[in-house]
């Protein structure tokens, strides 16, 4: 049984359609990396998983119940990690998780322990003392997630916790929750960053503007585009026309379009070479042909002929 | 949950003390000032001799009279009068030397003897300052008062004095005048000393010594040689601290309920609602966090202050019960007023102008007798600031039978109920979906 289900959520704001018929469900141990563009409806979704918000239509089921029957029992099973940094900078780390610990439920001593425990998992052990706000970006996004973690949720619900962090701050923090998953937490993750969702998440739900536009593994999504590859033409495309091309459109399905690249995907199980060969003898000055693995990237734009990068 | 809230805003504030410092010195240094603008430098703490001008412009034996009458025996204590000439005088209060200047008019005397016209005499008051002009008008309204009375009980006397003053009697007509006076004085002397009417305010004091008659009380017959008693010493600073601490408790109490905008701001409050705990522990425990700050404060600005000031607090417990109403319901309104306002800095403003209207309205800042008429009859006694100052004030002033019990329980009501409204209004704030 999924431990989060999402069904037919629906939130606006005026005429603003923030979040628009949105389903998806994250299983025990599951990382669903939730990815799209800065107001796609990324964090909207997550206020009204973790009670923040009241949605306009739809539900959320946490482990088969749904959230309003008892906000209470759902909210002792998720922990929410914000975007924004959540803590107390006159705080120290160890006062930040022990007073996270208490609100959340545990016992003095109980809080004092997870704290130190999650301070060394953290490796945060050697700055508890300190005041937060004499951390560095990468140490105060660490004490925000832990600040989530005391009561050890079931279902961990984290909105971008590595925005502007530095990369190996990152890595540490992506490793840290590539642990919790191991352990067999659900976590729903929120991206933007297309590397994030394609090395950390099992499941990606790709997110624009409100709208859920496609869901599956990477190689699921990248199967939409007509298999594991793609064709990078370099040209001058400014006067070429695809549609002019005798049968192309019956061999190739064309991603993206612009005066210097075309980037297509072959249609059906062709061999690369022929696609190669086919490619080549268009009646255009090819300049330059480049084989890759569709990204992230290649399915976002394909969906919303947008680059999730602009 | 209380205590752990608490103790987190506890933490938070010692380790950034610097608003709540600046906010505590202010009240004690507005004090120290208006408190040595109207001379509350005097050893015995109370208001120090009024120096003000006598200006004589009638120059006659009665003007000669008033005048030295004003620096002999018990007004020697408290007036100190120069005879100065009205430009003089005028160029002196401009310089702040003066309270006043009493003008006796030319012709004084002869309206007074022939009842021309009614006793009238000019006073000139410092713009400056308000107590000490204030006493001496009440000085001067006695003075016409007494005036006025030997006038009608003389007027037929008058015309042979005037003469006598004026040079024309003889000794034989002198001595038969002073005759005629010392009957009726003999013959009035039962109704005279003591006073047949006589106003009595009682004090705690007289309580103790077992005399209860009510506040206040009009009372006839020979006063009691026992009852004279005196409450105790009035004390400005004592005054004027209770309503300035009244005013920036406000302040402070706005200065603590705003950690809710950094609270919001912070995310930490958006944090606590995804966590199991209700709202309510949230908002009484900055509640509370405010009220022991507001306590802290009050003990520094009124007990701190009792020392610097040498103010000798009546009855410290219950200026203290009152103080904790009076933090309870300052903290209770600021947490309402967060509630209703989301924009933080237009509730930085708005929040400064409702402490300074509740000061000002309450008679914090200056006596609630000199508010205007229609403030002072139907606005003030409905406000919270101005049950505690005026209780507060009346307890310093030995005031008998001071309901300050009652006082206290409605100012604590009033902000356990708005503490109240505050978590209602959060609540539906965050089912609409609350942002900083």
């Amino acid at each position: 049984m999924s431990l989060l289900r999402v069904q037919g959520l629906f939130k606006a704001f005026g005429a603003i359609r923030a979040v628009d018929d949105v389903s998806f469900e994250v299983r025990p141990g599951e990382i669903y990396g939730l990815l799209g563009p800065n107001g796609a409806g990324k964090t909207t979704t997550i206020s009204m998983i973790s009670g923040l918000l009241k949605s306009d239509a739809g539900e959320v089921f946490v482990v088969g119940e749904p959230f309003w029957n008892d906000p209470q029992r759902a909210k002792r099973i998720m922990g929410v990690v914000p975007q924004e940094l959540a803590i107390y900078e006159e705080l120290t780390g160890r006062e930040n998780l022990e007073f996270w610990g208490r609100m959340a439920g545990l016992s003095s001593a109980e809080a004092k322990s997870r704290a130190a425990e999650l301070l060394s998992a953290l490796t945060l052990t050697d700055r508890a003392k300190d005041a937060v706000k004499t951390y560095s970006g990468g140490m105060k996004r660490r004490i925000n997630l832990g600040c989530a973690l005391l009561h050890r949720p079931q279902l961990l619900l984290l909105d971008e916790p590595t925005v502007g962090i530095d990369p190996q701050a990152r890595l540490n923090i992506l490793e840290f929750i590539r642990g919790l998953c191991a352990s067999g937490t659900a976590i729903l993750y929120t991206t933007h960053y297309l590397e994030e969702a394609e090395t950390l998440c099992q499941r990606i739900g790709i997110i624009d503007h409100g709208r859920l536009l496609a869901e599956g593994t990477l190689s699921e999504l990248q199967e939409r585009l007509g298999g594991d590859r793609v064709f990078v033409l370099e040209a001058d495309f400014k006067d070429a026309s695809p549609d002019a091309w005798n049968g192309f459109h019956q061999r190739f399905r064309v991603i993206q379009k612009s005066e210097r690249q075309l980037v297509v995907a072959a249609i059906g199980q062709r061999d690369p070479s022929e696609c190669l060969k086919d490619l080549l003898n268009l009646p255009i000055r090819v300049e330059n042909v480049m084989l890759k693995r569709p990204s992230l990237n290649d399915v976002f734009l394909q969906l919303t002929g947008r680059d999730l990068r602009e | 949950m209380l205590r752990i809230l608490l103790a987190k805003d506890l933490r938070r504030a010692w380790r950034n003390p610097l608003p709540w410092l600046i906010n505590l010195a202010l009240p004690l240094c507005i004090t120290a000032l208006i408190g040595l603008v109207f001379g509350g430098t005097s050893d015995s703490g109370a208001l120090g001799r009024i120096r003000f001008a006598v200006v004589d412009e009638d120059k006659t034996v009665l003007s000669d009279f008033l005048r030295g009458a004003a620096n002999q025996r018990e007004g020697g204590k408290y007036l100190e009068p120069v005879l100065l000439d009205r430009e003089e005088a005028m160029r002196q209060i401009l310089d702040d030397k003066l309270s006043a200047a009493v003008i006796i008019p030319t012709n004084f005397m002869r309206n007074y003897l022939t009842g021309r016209a009614p006793v009238s005499l000019e006073l000139i008051k410092n713009p400056a300052e308000s107590i000490h002009p204030a006493v001496l008008e009440e000085l001067l309204g006695a003075v016409v008062t007494a005036m006025n009375a030997v006038a009608r009980n003389f007027q037929s006397e008058f015309p042979d004095w005037q003469a006598v003053i004026e040079g024309h009697g003889d000794y034989h007509e002198v001595s038969r005048l002073i005759d005629r006076a010392g009957d009726k004085l003999k013959a009035a002397r039962k109704y005279v000393n003591p006073p047949l009417v006589m106003y009595d305010k009682d004090t705690d004091s007289d309580h103790a010594a077992g005399d209860a008659p009510k506040t206040g009380e009009m009372k006839s017959g020979p006063a009691k040689p026992g009852a004279s008693k005196s409450g105790p010493s009035f004390n400005i600073f004592g005054y004027l601290l209770v309503g300035m601490a009244a005013m920036f408790l406000l302040f402070l109490a706005g200065n603590g309920m705003a950690d809710l905008y950094r609270e919001l701001r912070l995310h930490t409050f958006e944090r606590y609602h995804t966590l199991q705990q209700r709202l309510l522990p949230f908002v009484a425990g900055k509640v509370a966090f405010a009220v022991v700050m507001l306590l802290l404060c009050s003990a520094v600005m009124l007990g701190g202050g009792g020392l610097i000031f040498r103010i000798h607090w009546q009855q410290p417990l219950a200026l203290a019960a009152l103080a904790i109403g009076y933090a309870c319901f300052a903290a209770g309104l600021f947490a309402f007023l967060v509630a209703v306002m989301p924009d933080e800095r237009r509730a930085a403003v708005l929040n400064n102008i409702a402490g300074m209207l509740l000061g000002l309205a309450g008679g914090c800042a200056f006596p609630p007798d000199q508010l205007p008429a229609f403030m002072r009859q139907h606005l003030t006694p409905l406000l919270p600031s101005y049950w505690f100052v005026n209780t507060a004030r009346n307890l310093q002033a030995g005031v008998a039978g001071v309901a300050w019990g009652p006082v206290t329980l409605e100012l604590i009501g009033l902000g356990v109920v708005l503490t109240g409204l505050a978590v209602f209004l959060f609540h539906r704030r965050f089912k609409t979906g609350l942002r900083a």
